[in-house]
């Protein structure tokens, strides 16, 4: 590992240590009770301890989030593309975007219940909800300011249109393209458990720290908290990843080998 | 071929021949319409009035039919120099084995073949109108048009970049129309220089430039060149006053 991976890799982690000690540090310091707050430690086991139990539901909510962000995903991108060639549906429609997001999402979920009923459904749409408007946004605001000499460049070759959106707009638009789904992947698996407080088929991951709260087993409700949190993360790092292959350019100055080369 | 057109306010009317495989200068101090008669040229425009022929053929307000580099590179940064060459295929009918090969041969030729893979980020401003100019040759477009290519270098790359343009020119026969506003740049190039004066943009002088080729860094101080500048200096600073 060289320098630079240690930085960018170990700094962050630095910084997870440091808050879990800082955590541990109030415990400690102010003598608060375990059923308010557990030492990290006690979370931490409270989710180890109960592995066989938690996985598949760790899994159930993985599912929600990864149905929803990839519609969501579609959703955004056809939007923001379609709306960034017709100045009408722009019109028309960016108004509804906004709407939508007014929407408390809480209340949102209560009327899907209705509709869909306890089942994956549900979950599914208020990821989707919640993850298509930043994607979007940003999608619209790429295609938007592609530099209009590169597009004047390829209308002098004669390119037609689809070939210029193809080539050129949308690489150019490759960095807000990913802002949008990085912001969408940060809120994704919030959807996810807003979805399965409001009830679930079987067991969930929101309903099982429902039911620690209810027994008051406090190591356990912040232990399913730190569990989302961490699957939250792990989204987010892999939509990062998936930017990292896509856009090569942005870290190297040698193309690693020729593609699609006969 | 002959082009024929006017663009009121911006270009008055301009009546424009250039003879096969010459080199013509357009110079003039910016606002005097010298893009705006690319832009009709290259098709991007339509004129108000006029027409625009290449080779006979009427191509007025239609695109496809020249090769097109700016002052600005255009390279797109997520393509190597190699993909960035044979960008006009790409997004015209498709790239092929063999205009990948040529991408690779024409870079090679002058000088590139070493940089086939790297990103256009990695490359001096130099190196990176190289290859936009390589782009445009390699769109197989008998005529040229040059918008201040070299107006970013600096004066070293800038003196290069006119001598390896030169030498493209007379080994792969094209029509150049080069746009600048550096008189020493336009007397350097071409065979036949046009003054131009702004507002409304039109063309004040035709002047003939028959400096003996292959120009060199002798040709900037000979008499015939001097004169050359001194006469245009004196049409430019005519109308600026």
């Amino acid at each position: 590992m060289n320098r630079k991976t240690l930085l960018n890799v170990g700094v962050p982690l630095l910084s997870l240590v440091l808050l879990l000690l800082l955590w541990q540090g109030i415990v400690v310091v102010f003598h608060v009770a375990p059923y308010i707050a557990p030492r990290p430690m006690a979370a931490i086991r409270s989710v180890t301890d109960n592995w066989s139990t938690l996985w598949p539901l760790v899994l159930g909510t993985i599912r929600e989030t990864v149905y929803g962000f990839a519609c969501g995903a579609v959703l955004g991108l056809t939007l923001g593309a379609v709306m960034a060639k017709v100045g009408f549906l722009q019109r028309l429609v960016y108004p509804v975007l906004v709407l939508s997001q007014a929407v408390p999402t809480i209340a949102l979920a209560a009327p899907l219940v209705l509709i869909l009923g306890f089942g994956v459904g549900p979950k599914v749409v208020i990821v989707a909800w919640i993850v298509f408007f930043p994607v979007a946004v940003n999608v619209l605001d790429g295609l938007s300011h592609v530099d209009q000499d590169l597009v004047n460049l390829a209308r002098v070759y004669g390119a037609p249109r689809w070939r210029t959106f193809v080539h050129i707009e949308v690489p150019a638009s490759a960095t807000p393209i990913f802002t949008g789904l990085k912001i969408g992947a940060t809120y994704a698996v919030g959807g996810a458990i807003i979805g399965e407080f409001l009830g679930s088929e079987g067991a969930s991951l929101a309903i099982f720290q429902e039911h620690a709260n209810a027994n008051f087993n406090t190591a356990a409700v912040y232990g399913t908290t730190m569990l989302m949190t961490v699957i939250g993360i792990s989204w987010f790092l892999l939509v990062i990843g998936l930017e990292t292959l896509a856009t090569p350019w942005q870290r190297r100055s040698v193309a690693r080998r020729y593609r699609w080369r006969r | 071929m002959g082009k024929t057109f006017g663009e009121t306010a911006a270009l008055a009317p301009v009546t424009l021949d250039v003879a096969d495989g010459s080199f013509v200068a357009v110079v003039g101090p910016s606002g005097c319409g010298k893009s705006t008669l690319f832009n009709v040229i290259a098709g991007l425009l339509e004129p108000d009035e006029g027409e625009v022929r290449v080779a006979g053929v009427d191509v007025t307000g239609t695109t496809g039919h020249v090769g097109y580099m700016l002052q600005k590179d255009l390279l797109v940064p997520w393509r190597t120099v190699e993909d960035n060459i044979t960008m006009a295929a790409r997004l015209t009918r498709g790239v092929t084995p063999e205009d990948r090969a040529e991408a690779r041969r024409v870079a090679s030729g002058y000088g590139l073949g070493e940089f086939l893979r790297h990103y256009p980020s990695a490359l001096s401003g130099g190196m990176r109108q190289r290859v936009a100019l390589m782009r445009t040759l390699v769109t197989h477009q008998p005529l040229l048009l040059l918008d201040e290519p070299f107006g970013a270098l600096d004066a070293q790359t800038r003196l290069e970049m006119q001598q390896w343009l030169l030498q493209v020119w007379r080994e792969t026969g094209r029509t150049v129309l080069f746009i600048t506003h550096d008189v020493d740049e336009s007397i350097f190039l071409s065979d036949r220089i046009l003054v131009m004066s702004p507002r409304p943009g039109r063309v004040v002088a035709d002047l003939g430039n028959d400096l003996p080729r292959p120009r060199d860094l002798g040709t900037l101080v000979e008499p015939q060149f001097v004169t050359l500048k001194a006469r245009i200096m004196s049409l430019l600073h005519e109308d600026l006053s």
